[in-house]
């Protein structure tokens, strides 16, 4: 025995695990643990025009989702080179404190990822056919994340309107929804609680008045009869979240008459 | 970047119309493709597949034993890695090539990380709540022309069919305690559990009206969006991405997802056939004492 260190006691009893109850994601009903049905999404807020310095912005609030978006521009290009059309630069940020497990400051990949996504996603709605050498930059702030597909839905569809807050032209809204797989049933919008017991997950962005997937990411396996009922279970959500942004952008425009 | 006139953009669109690509292929033909598996003897498992006269990509699998995770403490993991070298483009140079790399990697660990990539994560855990086996898949793309992910994902695929993991030994200490010991007997080593699940990704173009599968790099330039699906041998889908700047009509794309799902289907059995055969034929060469003639790297057939 180590007789230089203090030790511990030689006897010793494994505690005892307080037994803990597994959480039923669904309840008898199907209803879900903050008592939607499993199609319902969580109640939206948005409002536009919050940052002072931006050209435009957006607060949008999914559940307990908070994501902050700023546009900048259309502005110079910071390195000057010559691009026909024009260029669209999205920077998602998750704050350090937004998430289960602490965020670094520098972006890891997975938001370097979703920066990418939202290029993509919001690209075909943007016409940078009217804005050569310019370029705009998206800055999206995640405050709380509530659901990584969720989140990432509600920084599209933030995105989308504080673009057309910038009065930027744009062909459509992008509205972006997702789901979550759970024991073959399909959960609209899942909360960070319902993500961790998922099978999978889908998001989707559209553009409905031109009827256009802008985007789409799915991760885990499904039949794929399930998949397009998902799909289809998305653009429908993502229709009626369009119109809370239509609402959204009209109001603002109420009170920028003023 | 290359760039593309409107000319060349106007021929390989009407082209793709009428089902006929520059290098005389329809809309769903592949190029054809070199593989090979076990070129790198350091590594756990490799394999570097070569697609038509240009992509060629080199994946190889190394095993480390590590901590588990104390979230989930019976279970080991996988970690991809995709990395553009930057002899295969100018435009890879320097941070030329990060952002691929990202998209890349990201693609492949969100198909391969989960439960969807079919292999038994459980069967990787060594002792429950200590050490566990950690698979890193590391592709390297050595030469560029089109439709590398799917390159990436057969590669990968192969080089996993290839791999061999040590065996361990477990001694149990009493008192709950446990040691293990690592079998150096390469006979010994075991295959992967769950190795002919895993899935592959196949990616449609979308040019024009029609989609494509296996772009060359000029049909990659004049693409409006793609869509990577990544399917199993059971017909399950086990990922969707979209990339590139455009949008697809909902009833478009679940007619790409079909496609894919037959596309993948027919690769996933031949490559399957194959690598089997290949296995066979080295096997038998090797119970008869001859020499193992590998084509090497960067080789065409």
């Amino acid at each position: 025995m180590d007789r230089k260190r203090v030790n511990g006691p030689e006897l010793s009893v494994v505690p005892v695990e307080e037994h803990t109850e597994e959480k039923q994601i669904l309840d008898s009903k199907e209803r879900r643990l903050d008592g939607r049905g499993i199609d319902d999404i969580r109640p939206i807020f948005m409002k536009s025009g919050l940052i002072s310095q931006a050209n435009g912005s957006t607060y949008m609030e999914f559940g307990n989702a908070k994501v902050v978006c700023a546009v900048y521009g259309p502005r110079q290009m910071k390195k000057p080179s010559f691009t026909g059309k024009g260029v669209l630069n999205c920077e998602i940020k998750f704050a350090t404190f937004s998430c289960k497990k602490r965020r670094a400051f520098q972006r890891d990949a997975q938001e370097k990822e979703f920066s990418q996504i939202l290029v993509q996603a919001l690209t075909p709605a943007v016409r940078l056919d009217l804005l050569p050498k310019s370029s705009i930059d998206v800055y999206v702030n995640v405050l709380e994340n509530d659901g990584t597909s969720s989140t990432l839905a509600a920084a599209i569809s933030a995105a989308s309107v504080a673009l057309a807050d910038a009065g930027i032209e744009m062909y459509d809204q992008v509205a972006a929804s997702s789901i979550a797989y759970v024991q073959n049933k399909i959960l609209m919008d899942p909360s960070a609680l319902e993500e961790e017991s998922e099978d999978g997950s889908l998001v989707v962005s559209y553009m409905p008045s031109l009827n256009e997937i802008t985007h789409i990411l799915q991760n885990g396996n499904t039949e794929s009869a399930i998949a397009n009922k998902a799909v289809e279970q998305c653009i429908d959500a993502c229709s009626k979240i369009y119109s809370v942004m239509s609402t959204v952008l009209l109001q603002s425009l109420d009170t920028s008459d003023k | 970047m290359p760039y593309l006139s409107q000319a060349e953009r106007d021929y390989i669109t009407e082209g793709v119309q009428s089902d006929l690509r520059a290098d005389g292929r329809g809309r769903l033909d592949y190029r054809a493709l070199v593989l090979e598996t076990g070129i790198i003897s350091q590594a756990n498992g490799s394999a570097r597949v070569r697609l038509g006269d240009g992509t060629d990509v080199l994946v190889g699998v190394k095993v480390e034993i590590d901590q588990v995770e104390p979230d989930a403490d019976n279970v080991g993991k996988v970690v991809c890695n995709v990395e553009c070298s930057p002899s295969a483009s100018q435009q890879f140079e320097g941070h030329g090539a990060d952002d691929l790399n990202n998209e890349l990697t990201q693609a492949l660990q969100r198909v391969l990380g989960g439960p969807q990539c079919g292999i038994n994560f459980e069967k990787l855990c060594i002792i429950k709540g200590q050490q566990c086996w950690i698979v890193y898949i590391d592709a390297m793309i050595l030469d560029y022309s089109g439709n590398v992910l799917d390159t990436i994902f057969m590669a990968t695929k192969a080089a996993l069919f290839n791999t061999r993991i040590p065996k361990t030994q477990i001694q149990d200490l009493g008192d709950g305690e446990f040691e293990f010991e690592v079998l150096d007997d390469v006979e010994d080593a075991e295959r992967l559990d769950g190795i002919e699940n895993i899935p592959i990704g196949v990616t449609l173009n979308k040019i024009g009206t029609g989609h494509i599968i296996d772009a060359s790099p000029l049909e990659e330039l004049c693409t409006e969006a793609k869509l990577t699906i990544a399917v199993n041998k059971d017909s399950q889908i086990c990922g969707i991405q979209k990339g590139a700047e455009g949008g697809i009509e909902p009833g478009l794309m679940s007619e790409m997802i079909q496609t894919a799902k037959r596309i993948g289907q027919s690769l996933i059995q031949q490559l399957d056939q194959k690598l089997q055969d290949e296995e066979q034929q080295v096997d038998e060469k090797r119970l008869n004492g001859e020499n193992i003639e590998k084509l090497g790297f960067f080789a065409m057939v």
